[in-house]
């Protein structure tokens, strides 16, 4: 029961950490209905920064965030304004396929720049985990919890309340309607992209921690990010949430009661299965 | 008619001399290694350009290949021209349920959930040790001790790869030039145009995408096969890896998609650069593989061939 | 028998029951006209007949044999063809090339299909624009291409959806005309469409529906004399 009770928890802590991941490629999609196949090395890149953060400078991961989140934000933005949105015109096929040699560009430049070695952040209060109600929580991973979740919200209110965020979420319904409406898609999708990729760093610095950190994670990390907006539903932020800490839960408890080897492909199975009795997803979209 | 039969004449001809007359072993070996990646190129093709469905998990079909057709020689003692195309068979076998199940989704859908297939091969590549010998691989030490025409083939040279490298490109070009000219192959066109208007004029389009992934996948096998006999060692890593998935598209992106003799180009253009690379930097041919890809598809998106063809149509119209 | 029998069909998505508890036949040879107001669920109808999407509850009979749950392609082969409310060509590819895959199905052997496509789009006024992109056709042309293609696939039974709009005074009497022919030659068919005038013209019955359920059917003059008709188009305080 135990045993239970630990996997469940930390899966639901792994899964909030995925649903920041999945949150970021959905709101992209949503907007520009592209699927960025980079995604997963924009998490690469945030992972490495807090490890090189902690490695040169002594940061503590969970502070460079603020400094990691922002670049990234920005590196988004110019990432999409001078070379994705040349691209989108043609079509999205080819932009899948742009995105696909971006991904294979950036994850082998970071391999052939920091080798395939694998890495991890070492903190000193990461040594001993906390035993609440006899469950083990690591502390970084429950730090990162709760960040994720002040994210979240914060990603929430922003959506909701501030003009920018109303913006997004109208060009994510129907971009022809919100350029009728005075909306300026073109830099909401430029926001839009920056915000998807902060997201997706920010995650990877919280996760940083947590993980062995290797170049090429970001193949595993698409894969698994592609279930659960699948899971969830393409462009739904809430769907994303509810997918990643699907993932979570099911990844965790499938290491411990089927096989701890087979973890990964848990998830891929689960998907598959989903698309055999559910082709449109749990939620309803995946045309 | 001509137009096409004299390049195909004259690649015969190149094609047939090499092996006689060239002794320098590092270029036959370059050689043979563009004519298996034109095989893989033109695999991936005739699901990518023709059918316009997007895989990025083509090397768990051309692993398929591979472990069948090593196991069947390591096992059963199975002869190269037995043991590439059983490779290739099995692939395409493999291929139906997957296509079944995938193709319920479209576009980028369809990319990803290849991905996720390919994951899943990979991690049972590793992890099914009975059968596949896990990360330990397959190790061939020696080869088959045949005779063709009475005479007992060399395996240690370059020439009989040659020329089985070659065959089989030659039939990876064909098979792609008919099905360019066939009706499936006009069905293709139409389900990339319009899916729905498709099925709505009596073509089934399920059938005609599975077909095609079918043949697509045989490619890819009779190459994993190639590649299981010329390079002797097949473990999950080497021929179940993304990076192979993504070098065969990039080959039949930058060669041209939807073209027959694309593959052959980008098969040339990714083997240069491999090579220049390594000389240069050892690893990290990816990186350039990503940098021309993005290059291309912004600038080239109909892949250098598709260019060419376009610059000549010109040409030829305007004089 | 009639050559198209519908009956109880039902299908909704989510809370919204776009068809209901629908009854209707098609006898051959006919020119049925269905009508309604916008969102009634007339094109719903077309896709549960076509297989696009599948019913809830219902029978659809073609020729006495049930054809639910069949796809798209395979009830095209059985025989029946239909066009879209927004024309659905293949935009990059000829009107010829458009045509011709379409007649692949009756016709294996492309110099076969390519000779039937061309007869048919003769038949429907594209003689001049055989090798013309379909997406440069001009919106008249684009839905004479839309009737080619579900022409060649020689059906016996024809649905055409709205095939009216968008174009002006002239080209709707000339569409009637095309309609009326295609019906001459020996196809069925079952006419949705708003424009009042080409349904009076044409349609030998006409069955009526709002909000996915049958209100009128019968002879053109008197369903649009029906009180129920008329409240459903008009409001309750006209009927």
């Amino acid at each position: 029961m135990e045993t239970l009770a630990q996997s469940l928890v930390s899966g639901v802590l792994t899964g909030a950490l995925y649903a920041m991941i999945g949150i970021g490629l959905t709101v992209v999609f949503g907007v520009m209905r592209i699927i960025n196949l980079a995604h997963g090395e924009m998490v690469m890149l945030g992972m490495f920064g807090a490890f090189w953060g902690h490695t040169l400078w002594k940061l503590d991961p969970f502070v460079s965030i603020l400094v990691w989140a922002p670049l990234m934000f920005l590196a988004g933005m110019l990432l999409y304004r001078f070379l994705l949105r040349k691209i989108m015109p043609g079509g999205e096929l080819n932009t899948l396929l742009y995105t696909a040699g971006l991904s294979l560009l950036i994850a082998n430049l970071a391999l052939f720049a920091w080798t395939g070695d694998y890495r991890t952040i070492s903190l000193s209060y990461g040594m001993t985990p906390v035993r609440p109600l006899g469950i083990a929580i690591a502390i970084p991973l429950a730090v990162a919890f709760v960040l994720a979740i002040l994210v979240t919200v914060a990603l929430w209110l922003f959506l909701s309340r501030t003009n920018l965020g109303r913006a997004i979420r109208a060009t994510s319904q129907s971009a022809e309607a919100a350029v009728l409406m005075g909306i300026d898609v073109e830099r909401v999708a430029m926001v839009t992209f920056g915000l998807g990729t902060a997201l997706a760093a920010a995650a990877g610095v919280l996760l940083a921690p947590s993980l062995y950190l290797y170049p090429t994670v970001g193949e595993l990390l698409i894969v698994k990010c592609f279930v659960i907006v699948v899971l969830g539903g393409l462009g739904s932020v809430p769907g994303a949430i509810a997918g990643g800490i699907l993932l979570g839960v099911v990844e965790s408890l499938g290491a411990v009661y089927v096989s701890s080897t087979y973890k990964d492909g848990i998830g891929f199975v689960l998907f598959l299965a989903v698309l055999l009795y559910r082709p449109s997803g749990l939620f309803g979209t995946g045309k | 008619m001509t137009r096409r039969l004299l390049p195909a004449l004259l690649g015969v001809a190149v094609l047939t001399a090499i092996p006689l007359t060239v002794r320098n072993s590092f270029f036959l070996h370059v050689c043979i290694l563009v004519l298996m990646w034109t095989v893989l190129g033109a695999a991936w093709n005739v699901l990518g350009g023709f059918a316009g469905q997007v895989s990025f998990g083509h090397a768990a079909l051309f692993a398929v290949g591979a472990y069948t057709t090593i196991i069947l020689y390591l096992k059963g003692g199975l002869a190269p021209w037995w043991g590439i195309p059983l490779g290739g068979l099995a692939a395409a076998l493999v291929s139906v349920p997957i296509g079944l199940l995938c193709f319920r989704l479209r576009g980028p859908y369809f990319a990803l959930a290849t991905l996720a297939v390919a994951e899943i091969v990979k991690l049972v590549a590793l992890n099914w040790e009975s059968v596949t010998a896990g990360s330990v691989g397959y190790l061939i030490t020696t080869l088959p001790p045949v005779r063709l025409l009475g005479v007992a083939v060399n395996w240690e040279g370059k020439p009989p790869f040659f020329v089985t490298a070659a065959l089989l490109a030659v039939v990876a070009l064909l098979l792609t030039g008919w099905l360019r000219s066939s009706r499936l192959g006009a069905y293709l066109v139409a389900i990339r145009e319009n899916e729905d208007a498709a099925e709505a004029v009596g073509i089934d389009t399920v059938r005609a995408k599975v077909l095609t992934l079918a043949l697509s996948a045989f490619l890819a096998g009779m190459g994993g096969g190639f590649y299981a006999f010329y390079f002797r060692y097949v473990d999950p890593d080497a021929v179940a890896g993304i990076g192979l998935s993504m070098e065969m598209v990039f080959i039949a992106v930058v060669g041209g998609l939807g073209t027959v003799g694309g593959p052959l180009i980008g098969a040339v253009f990714l083997t240069a650069v491999a090579e220049l690379v390594r000389d240069r930097f050892q690893m990290g041919h990816l990186i350039f593989y990503g940098l021309f890809m993005m290059l291309v598809i912004r600038f080239m998106p109909e892949g250098i061939w598709g260019r060419v063809r376009r610059l000549t149509t010109r040409v030829r119209a305007g004089a | 028998m009639a050559l198209l029998e519908i009956e109880g069909l039902s299908r909704h998505f989510g809370g919204v029951r776009a068809v209901s508890d629908l009854s209707f036949s098609v006898n051959e040879g006919e020119i049925l006209g269905l009508i309604g107001p916008n969102g009634s669920g007339k094109t719903t109808v077309f896709n549960l007949v076509t297989g696009f999407i599948r019913p809830h509850a219902g029978a659809i009979r073609l020729d006495g044999h049930s054809i639910v749950g069949r796809r798209p392609h395979a009830v095209a082969r059985r025989g029946i063809a239909r066009t879209f409310q927004i024309v659905q060509p293949f935009p990059g590819l000829s009107a010829l090339e458009n045509v011709t895959l379409a007649a692949f199905l009756r016709h294996p052997v492309r110099q076969d299909a390519e000779a039937a496509a061309t007869a048919e789009l003769k038949r429907v006024g594209l003689a001049e624009r055989l090798h013309e992109v379909a997406s440069q056709l001009t919106l008249m042309d684009q839905k004479r291409l839309e009737l080619a293609k579900a022409l060649a696939t020689r059906p016996r039974l024809l649905l055409l959806d709205e095939p009216m709009g968008g174009l002006n005074a002239t080209e709707v009497d000339v569409a009637s005309d095309l309609v009326a022919q295609v019906r001459a030659s020996g196809v069925t068919i079952v006419l949705v469409e708003h424009v009042m005038k080409a349904i009076m013209r044409i349609s030998d019955r006409v069955v009526v529906i709002n909000q996915g359920e049958k209100i009128a059917e019968g002879l053109p003059a008197h369903v649009v004399e029906e009180p129920a008709v008329l409240a459903a188009y008009f409001g309750k305080r006209v009927a």
